[in-house]
């Protein structure tokens, strides 16, 4: 099998060398960058993780922050706001970079990024 | 797994090899922490082995025509160095030994995961939240050096009025304690439960073929199953290495540019 299409092959260099390039940009993103489904899903998880971390850490603070002052409720049920939208804000900005992964190419250059 | 083939998280369980002896306690037996070389330091040094000895190898020759195990290690290395710099800047490169690592480590260990009775070191959050403090501190202490104080506008965003200032600070503090947290709970959330619904559907094969001729026939749809989901978790394992090693990047980049 292998000699029959190496030989129809040689025939034309710039085709293998172009057929070559192709398969090369293939591999090159290897990411899953469209990887359907479970792109899909891996954003969504990372989406969650970064809105629940958010309110989790403000709800932690808040209770340490009680049990130091002696308060109790009080410091924890501002926090666990504040981290509610310490998460909203986590999500915005990572939909924000998600966008500009897949729209563009690349990143926008460093400095220029509103993070 | 001997014992129980369809317990789902007895494959994360850590056993001891041997110990090298305990830290603190009052001297009597069973008190202190014993530091031990179990499983999962194991495959640690499984993974780092792998990696040090294959770059080595791969690039002895040295050609400037790369053979094909130079030209993968090139490869790896052209991807983090893009990275690095697509996200962090030039300046962001002197952390680029460190991104490379995290990166092959995670990847590596990841993959590892994924031969049948290896264990996957990243489903542990101690090994994530390690990793993840280490990017954390990092980004603390090389923003306080090179920026001092100035490192805190990283809370304050610019063209703010001052009446909401005591607002938003305290959310982008918040916001800021958090990166950690989500970094290390979903790497380490991805492999554990990838691990375990892979098991669990594995579980289930076994379980109906013991049935009889009717559950044989039954646990093909199962099996159908675990084959999808391991395709799937070779996708999560490399996905969930890129996606650490940008997030580190893009972390390091506020410790460059903290102004917003």
């Amino acid at each position: 099998m292998t000699p029959t299409r190496n030989r129809s092959e040689t025939g034309d260099l710039a085709a293998r060398i172009a057929r070559a390039r192709a398969e090369r940009s293939d591999d090159a993103d290897f990411e899953p960058r469209d990887g359907g489904a479970a792109r899909g899903a891996g954003r969504g998880f990372r989406l969650a993780s970064e809105f629940v971390a958010a309110i989790v850490v403000g709800a932690l603070l808040g209770i340490g922050l009680d049990a130091i002052f002696g308060t109790t409720p009080w410091i924890a049920i501002v926090m666990v706001l504040l981290g509610f939208a310490a998460g909203v804000l986590n999500v915005v900005r990572a939909a924000q970079r998600m966008g500009s992964e897949g729209s563009g190419a690349e990143a926008p250059p460093a400095g220029e990024r509103d993070e | 797994m001997a014992e129980n083939p369809i317990q789902p998280i007895h494959q994360f369980q850590i056993t001891n090899y041997f110990t090298f002896g305990t830290i603190g306690g009052d001297g009597t037996d069973g008190s202190g922490i014993e530091i031990a070389f179990t499983n999962s330091a194991l495959f640690m040094l499984l993974v780092v082995g792998l990696i040090s000895s294959f770059l080595v190898f791969s690039t002895r020759g040295r050609g400037l025509v790369p053979g094909r195990l130079q030209l993968v290690s090139e490869m790896v290395y052209e991807f983090v160095a893009d990275m690095v710099r697509s996200s962090a800047g030039s300046e962001g490169m002197r952390f680029f030994p460190f991104v490379f690592s995290l990166f092959t480590f995670i990847l590596i260990a990841n993959l590892f995961g994924m031969f049948p009775y290896f264990f996957t070191v990243t489903s542990h959050i101690v090994i994530t939240a390690t990793l993840a403090l280490m990017v954390f501190l990092t980004v603390v202490i090389y923003g306080f050096m090179r920026n001092g104080l100035g490192f805190l506008k990283l809370f304050v965003p610019t063209g703010i009025p001052w009446y909401v200032m005591w607002l938003v600070v305290p959310i982008e503090f918040i916001s800021f304690l958090s990166r950690p947290v989500s970094h290390s709970l979903r790497l380490f959330g991805n492999m554990l439960a990838g691990h375990i619904v892979l098991k669990v559907f594995g579980g289930m094969v076994v379980g109906l073929a013991s049935i009889g001729f009717l559950g044989v026939l039954g646990s093909v749809l199962p099996l159908a199953m675990a084959v999808a989901l391991t395709g799937l978790e070779f996708l999560v394992a490399g996905l969930q290495a890129f996606v650490f090693a940008v997030l580190t990047c893009v972390y390091i980049n506020d410790a460059i540019h903290p102004g917003h």
